[in-house]
């Protein structure tokens, strides 16, 4: 049985792309059916601009192409990464990529029909709500793509709720310099431009920030943590400040650090962006998933897609897209913003691993943010011409390490020993430490010992 | 007709399938107790669901039994080309290597430097292109991309004080806010009576204050703009330059390359035509083309081989960056991985099937198809019943509806999209659904859907009361 | 379909009416506007003693899946929003000439009501 039935799939199959399940006699059919020659009849190209050559790439099969990516990527070195600076690794645990996975997940599309669709839209409404109690803001949305574009949403939210028009986006001069660069392109079609404010011993100086501020300010950007790791101590009064002009606080930080640290609804947050892959998702080399919160008065402002709770004919609750209006496909130039393709699916990874941890769960991993870098630098802090951490103050995951030697060199030396840090200033390299590369401190230690010496 | 039941979940007497913070599972965790942080840096509290592994599990088993996906049925939603996502494709997505950190060095991520450098070599290729990023992480960003590098083309020509951007009023809507977040004034323009560009329209909006003509080929309704390379040569003319919106690229795979046509920018949707996952609205990937003139312009940083190995830089004159890193990784990864598998002729042939498929569709429904001859894609109207209503019922037949009510040149639109997935079987089932639904009367539609988790949903209560978290509900 | 089109106000070809109302005029849209836009979602009206010329948009009506400009019929400075709408956008769809009213302006000059439509005439306008 099975024999035949392979034979007859490879006798007529006319087909090149294995995707398509069509065999010589279908596509027969079909294009009599449709009254056609042939397929090529049905292109109504120019000839002059057909294509009929060829692009070189040579199809293979599953198992090659698997060999061939392993292969390539395996051309990568095997470090263990003590990286972060706004992307960071926790332990994924299986559960994620066995639910995230399920096909009615992976394969749906946005949920433009909510009836069919109920399952991925209560799960985006469960994230928008874990994201609700986390920042303590009224309003989240399903996702920007990353934080750097989270955060360049926010400036034009804040542009467009502002009463008066100003020009300024004040940022902290910690902030990447990947993330001005994508803020400074969102700001080409505004009237605004970025400059930064000094920051006193890696953490804001409320005096230095009050000297930057002016009506001209739409908004003000911190980070907590900082992208250095330090722990901001003075949240509430750059939201008073913000207040004072009519610029709106925009708070940057993720969901593992909103467990523990001050709660931006109560130092004064209107905006909360971040990257909220830090649970739910491997590093991968970046691919992010923008975290969006704002306060409820922004509500019309808001960009990207909202789900919301409703009822369906029967009276029982359902879930939909809302506030469409806001969005590129009604109000097209007038939208709050162009994003239709969002993260969506990293949201879902990231509310399995919330609902994973549950609150106890989550606390507890980032307490561990707290205590591990704090022994980590204590332990490096011990090696001869090391000052670790640079900056006196409480830190999160990662922290700022002082080197006799150039921290360049410092860096490549620990990457000759299997280890990945960032060198962020001559003497200075980072070091960010979780529970994902926890186990591998001992010998961190020790090669950095042996590559300061 | 084949039956169909979505499943449906309902744990209280309402027929509410509860959320995961209902009562029974949140927790309050005392933040303080817990933390060696002083007091004055730290939250009081924090409440969650609290719940068992296995709860999990079912809860989110459960939500994916209450939603549609390609593997479910068939997925004809216009623009969108929900094609079959390799699974294979997954499996080297999974790959340890494929998690490094954004920050590593060039020298210790060769292999994803690699991919980057063949992916855009072979995107180039496909599209005839000179030069590729990768970095924008979805359509619409490419398109921003592409005209914030038009912009900067411009000013470099001293040609800063052009202003202006054409957009066929049938684009999607993408186009419009992509010029007008690049600062650009937008310029409708409005299509002829056969559905495509209005030379003599278009003549009369191209001036010296012209940036860019945003374009899809085919465009919304599937049809090929015949007069692609008159079109392209008045915009040259006029110093503008030719932006080509990738979502209908399945139509054209090996058939015909933007950059043949005149086109100098272009994106592509990997989620659409190189088969990775939707994911539910994302992520996706939409690297830009353009042309050699171009390329000084392109994000930072780029990939470039140099002998065997590959190197990070910036390009001469680049716009700086349009995403924090190095856009969507996996999905980019996806993707080389499916081109590499389909190779010329499996790519040829994709759009060959998608194309089939849709004339071979529409050639069994019962509906008028006002514009033709259309490619991978056509718009059929519903006629006078209300697009929204018919799509909602045939959602009863187990087929996930076109995409309704647009473009509004075609009256309650109805977007369809087979894609070449589709089997002859299928699509005769799919214009089962489309003549079934035809032959109805207006109750039996508009009291649709009733196989589906959720009946009708009320749409204009979620918006007058807007309930976005678990905290709004009673 | 009967719309209902009272003799009062006057009208304009964008679906608007005019009452005047001493000095000031109330504007709001018309049984028919409210019934092409379908379930109305939420209404955004100007702040009070904000300028409008004859033709600016100055409120937006949003159904759920448009969005609709309102536009001033005269010209004149914001004297009085309809509140009411602003929380029950549905005062629109059920009483447009009455509750469901928008604005008042205060005229810059007289009210010229050659520019406009009659009832007879709007009511000729949307057959």
């Amino acid at each position: 049985m099975s024999q035949q039935f392979q034979d007859k799939k490879s006798e007529s199959r006319s087909t090149e792309s294995p995707f398509a399940p069509h065999t010589e006699e279908d596509v027969q059919a079909m294009l009599d059916a449709i009254g056609a020659e042939s397929v090529e009849d049905l292109f109504d190209v120019p000839s002059s601009v057909q294509f009929d050559g060829s692009f070189g790439i040579e199809s293979s099969s599953e198992q090659e192409v698997v060999r061939d990516v392993s292969d390539t990527l395996a051309r990568n070195d095997q470090l263990t990464e003590f990286l972060g600076r706004g992307r960071y690794e926790h332990y994924v645990p299986s559960i994620i990529d066995n639910l995230s996975l399920r096909s009615e997940f992976l394969t749906s599309y946005t949920q433009y029909q909510p009836e069919i669709a109920q399952g991925f839209l209560q799960a985006l409404f469960e994230y928008q709500s874990m994201l609700v109690e986390l920042t303590g803001l009224e309003v989240a949305n399903c996702s920007m793509y990353d934080a750097a574009t989270a955060l360049a949403e926010a400036a034009l939210l804040a542009d467009r709720v502002r009463g008066t028009s100003g020009s300024k986006v004040l940022v902290s001069d910690l902030v990447r310099e990947e993330r001005l660069s994508v803020l400074e392109n969102y700001l080409i079609g505004s009237d605004m431009t970025v400059e930064t404010y000094p920051t006193v011993d890696g953490a804001t100086d409320p005096t230095a920030l009050a000297d930057n501020v002016t009506d001209e300010t739409v908004m003000i950007y911190v980070e907590n943590p900082t992208a250095v790791g330090t722990i901001e101590e003075n949240l509430s009064t750059v939201g008073d400040i913000a207040e004072e002009h009519d610029a709106a606080f925009c708070l940057g930080t993720d969901p593992v650090a909103l467990a523990l640290l001050e709660e931006p609804s109560n130092v004064g947050a209107d905006v909360v962006v971040g990257d909220a892959s830090a649970l739910g998702l491997s590093p991968a080399y970046g691919l992010g998933l923008g975290l969006f919160a704002c306060r409820e008065d922004y509500l019309r402002q808001v960009p990207g897609r909202l789900v919301g709770a409703s009822e369906d004919a029967n009276d029982n609750r359902a879930y939909t897209l809302t506030l469409q209006t806001r969005e590129q496909h009604i109000r097209r130039e007038r939208a709050t913003s162009n994003i239709c393709t969002n993260q969506a699916w990293v949201a879902l990874r990231t509310a399995i691993h919330v609902a994973w941890l549950g609150a106890t769960g989550l606390v507890d991993l980032a307490e561990e943010c707290v205590q591990l870098p704090r022994e980590l630098a204590a332990d490096l802090n011990d090696i001869d011409g090391v000052t670790a951490p640079v900056h006196d103050r409480h830190h999160f995951r990662e922290f700022l390490a002082e080197t006799p030697r150039d921290a360049e060199r410092v860096a490549a030396d620990l990457e000759s020993n299997g280890f990945a840090v960032h060198a962020v200033d001559e003497h200075q390299v980072q070091v960010c430490i979780t529970d994902a590369n926890r186990s591998e401190r001992d010998e961190f230690v020790e090669a950095v010992r042996e590559v300061v010496a | 007709m084949q039956r169909y039941n979505q499943a449906v979940w309902s744990e209280t007497d309402d027929s509410r399938y509860e959320t995961l913070l209902a009562e029974k599972n949140e927790q309050t965790v005392d933040v303080e107790e817990r933390t060696t942080l002083p007091d004055e840096l730290t939250r009081e509290s924090v409440t969650l669901p609290e719940l068992s592994e296995p709860e999990i599990a079912r809860h989110y088993t459960r939500l994916s039994q209450m939603n549609y996906g390609v593997e479910s049925g068939p997925f004809p939603l216009g623009s969108c080309t929900m094609k079959y996502n390799p699974k294979f494709t997954e499996e080297v997505a999974a790959l340890a290597d494929a998690a490094v950190h954004p920050d590593r060095s060039a020298e210790s991520t060769q292999g994803t430097l690699a991919v980057y450098a063949r992916l855009q070599d072979y995107l180039g290729r496909i599209g005839g292109m000179d030069a590729v990023t990768l970095q924008p992480p979805a359509g619409a960003s490419g398109e921003f991309t592409g005209i914030l590098v038009a912009r900067a083309y411009h000013e470099h020509n001293d040609e800063g004080n052009r202003s202006k951007v054409i957009v066929p009023a049938s684009a999607h809507g993408t186009n419009f806010a992509s010029a007008v977040m690049a600062g650009y004034e937008v310029v409708e323009l409005p299509p002829s009576d056969d559905g495509r560009v209005d030379i003599d329209a278009l003549e009369a909006a191209v001036g010296d204050d012209t940036a860019a003509l945003m374009l899809t080929n085919p465009n919304t309704l599937g049809l090929f703009e015949r007069d692609i390379e008159e079109i392209a040569e008045i915009v040259h003319d006029a110093g503008g330059l030719l932006y080509y919106d990738g979502a209908n690229l399945n139509a054209l795979l090996g058939q015909a390359r933007p950059g043949d046509m005149g086109f100098d920018i272009m994106h592509f949707n990997l989620h659409k035509t190189f088969a990775t996952p939707h994911g539910g609205g994302g992520p996706g990937a939409g690297p830009i083309g353009v042309t050699a003139d171009l390329a000084e312009f392109l994000p930072s940083p780029h990939v470039r081989a140099d002998g065997e190995s590959y190197e990070l830089y910036e390009p001469e004159r680049s716009i700086g960056k349009v995403h924090g890193a190095m856009g969507n990784w996996l999905v980019l990864l996806k993707a080389y991985a499916y081109i590499e598998r389909l190779g010329d002729e499996g790519l040829t042939d994709t759009s060959a099937k998608a194309v089939l498929n849709a004339n071979y569709l529409g050639s069994q429904i019962d509906l008028d198809i006002p514009f033709g001859p259309f490619h991978h894609e056509f718009v059929a109207s519903a006629g006078d019943r209300d697009a929204a209503d018919f799509a909602k019922r045939m959602l009863d037949y187990g087929v996930h509806p076109p995409t309704t009510k647009w473009p509004e040149i075609v009256s309650e639109a109805l977007m369809t999209e087979p894609t070449e997935m589709e089997s002859q079987d299928t699509l005769d089932q799919l214009a089962d659904a489309f003549n079934a639904v035809a032959g109805e009367n207006e109750e039996s539609l508009s009291t649709a859907p009733s196989s589906t988790a959720a009946r009708r949903i009320d749409q204009t209560s979620a918006a007058r009361n807007p309930r976005l978290s678990w905290h709004a509900l009673e | 379909m009967e719309f209902d089109v009272p003799d009062e106000p006057y009208y304009t070809e964008s679906h608007e009416w005019i009452e005047l109302i001493e000095d000031t005029v109330r504007i709001g849209i018309t049984d028919f506007a409210q019934d092409e836009l379908g379930d109305i979602v939420f209404v955004e009206l100007p702040a009070a003693g904000t300028d409008f010329d004859a033709g600016d948009d100055f409120a937006v009506i949003e159904s759920i899946k448009a969005v609709s400009d309102v536009y001033a019929p005269v010209a004149g400075v914001v004297a009085d929003i309809n509140e009411a709408v602003e929380s029950e956008p549905e005062l629109v769809n059920e009483d447009p000439y009455g509750d469901g009213w928008l604005i008042e302006l205060e005229l810059d000059g007289d009210l010229d009501t050659e520019s406009f439509l009659s009832a007879s005439e709007y009511r000729e306008q949307i057959e």
